[in-house]
């Protein structure tokens, strides 16, 4: 760990209501999230001198932070709306600790999520997400890309260079949605098959329906401070790290390799641990492609062996490496920027022992790793027991 | 800044500096930093780096045109581009499958280049 997080702890998570939830808005998801992660903490309101979020799309917020500071009632000392796409969710603890480290804020509130399911209906939401700019306005957007089509790409690369199968990317499905099952929680918990995946709705090959993350109402919340007496066991912050390679897919020369290659060489050089001392990996599931390369890129199986990993059961719960035990993106919840804020409460309930019937036995290393655009920018965490 | 991009042939940005071509445009040179860019001639050859069939619209501008071809095509001159694959069956597309350009395609009154594979006459 580096010196100056030694103080800094993840204090306190939380989330609002998830799913489908028609009788809140953004700010009171908002709300609720970050009230459930100070109970947790056993803080208040009026202890919060710094505020992170990130910016959302179902309402047109000139300045985010400003409007979850308002809609909070308090007046932070530090405050900074952020957004590195999916990477958000982890970036946000990076931040708030540099800011907890270098004494900017003592207690810092990051909060972010949105009524991305009940605000529009499914199509304008799937033009809303194809219009806001994952692909280049001039040169791809015209083409008619959907993001899924952008990952779709990515995962036909993989197939013709390391001979994955869509049978490999539905196991990464049905064992995230098995472990939503586990999740009181979670949007989806229905149990799915492989044959299931297979079987649902084509819509960019080789990505079927349920390849590809849901849509969904929420927010999430933590806490990260230097206040010592705190009311839970407090999690640090061990290593952390940063990846980036393209804004656009198709400037990327190599599109079956990810950034996750750098930030994750620079998260396990910081926490002075390997790969194999990993006990649950949160990794960032926007697609079942996504987890595959992650796995790869991240150093727990070799380039071009994530399809093979993910088979016999190896990311289930009960596996050799447990992976997105709340149900991810692809089952759990997902409100866009805010989606990745979820693997970090997980991965800290984990380390607290509180994950219920998802608990992975002496749980003491955890990695959540977070990716945005895509595939091009990446922040990767380890955290592990104060 | 760039001038806009011709419009009767295929072209891509290229550093008047080191002479090599990129793309997307970008105001310096990735290879080495010359912000000295005009756009060049290109071959309009290329392959299949991957692709990808679109079931689902992502818009109702694209409704009619659905299943479409989807493909990253890696030009003879090195850079890769987004652009669809036309004038072939979707299941016949794959990767290293060799492409010529078609400069037919309009949107917006802006040419859309749109690649064929090699071997239709």
């Amino acid at each position: 760990m580096n010196k100056s997080l030694q103080n800094v702890s993840i204090a306190g998570v939380g989330e609002s209501p998830l799913g489908s939830v028609p009788g809140m808005n953004a700010m009171e998801l908002q709300r609720a999230a970050a009230l459930a992660a100070l109970a947790d903490a056993g803080l208040s309101l009026s202890d919060v001198d710094g505020l992170l979020t990130t910016p959302i799309r179902v309402a047109n917020w000139a300045m985010p932070v400003g409007m979850v500071a308002q809609g909070l009632g308090i007046r932070p000392g530090y405050l900074a709306t952020l957004d590195v796409a999916g990477a958000s969710g982890t970036a946000m603890v990076h931040h708030a600790a540099m800011a907890v480290a270098t004494g900017q804020a003592t207690t810092v509130l990051c909060v972010a999520g949105q009524n991305q399911l009940s605000n529009v209906s499914r199509d304008a939401a799937v033009a809303q997400i194809a219009g806001a700019g994952w692909a280049h306005p001039e040169y791809e957007a015209p083409y008619g890309p959907l993001v899924p089509t952008l990952y779709a790409l990515v995962a036909q690369r993989h197939m013709h260079e390391y001979g994955t199968t869509p049978e490999q990317m539905a196991e990464v499905a049905v064992a995230i949605r098995g472990h939503a099952a586990l999740n009181p929680l979670a949007h989806k918990k229905a149990p799915i098959s492989v044959a299931d995946v297979l079987n649902s709705k084509m819509i960019t090959t080789p990505l079927h329906l349920l390849d590809c993350a849901i849509v969904s109402d929420g927010a999430a919340a933590f806490v990260i401070s230097s206040r010592p007496g705190l009311k839970k066991r407090a999690v640090k912050i061990l290593g952390q790290g940063y990846g980036f390679t393209h804004t656009y897919i198709g400037e990327h020369d190599n599109i079956a390799t990810t950034g996750a290659v750098q930030s994750g060489r620079a998260a396990f050089a910081m926490a002075g641990v390997k790969p194999a001392d990993i006990d649950v990996a949160e990794l960032y599931d926007c697609f079942t492609i996504t987890v595959i390369v992650e796995l790869e890129d991240l150093g727990f199986c070799p380039k071009g062996e994530g399809g093979r990993f993910v088979e016999g059961g190896r990311i289930r719960l009960g596996g050799e490496l447990p992976v997105t035990t709340h149900g991810g993106l692809l089952s759990a919840v997902h409100p866009g920027l805010a989606g990745g804020m979820f693997h970090v409460v997980e991965a800290v309930r984990q380390l607290r022992g509180e994950a219920g019937a998802r608990q992975v036995p002496e749980a003491e290393l955890v990695l959540a790793h977070g990716n945005g655009g895509i595939i091009g920018i990446h922040c990767t965490l380890i955290l592990g027991k104060g | 800044m760039l001038a806009p991009r011709p419009q009767d042939r295929f072209t891509l940005p290229r550093c008047e500096d080191c002479g090599k071509f990129h793309f997307y445009p970008r105001p310096v040179c990735p290879h080495c930093a010359s912000a000295r860019i005009g756009w060049a001639e290109a071959s309009g050859r290329g392959e299949v780096y991957s692709h990808s069939t679109v079931h689902r619209a992502p818009s109702p501008a694209f409704k009619d045109d659905v299943p479409y071809v989807i493909a990253i095509v890696k030009t003879d001159e090195g850079p890769h581009l987004l652009s669809r694959v036309v004038g072939v069956s979707p299941q016949a597309v794959h990767v290293g499958m060799r492409l010529r350009v078609r400069l037919d395609k309009r949107a917006e009154g802006v040419v859309l280049p749109e690649f064929e594979p090699e071997s239709v006459k």
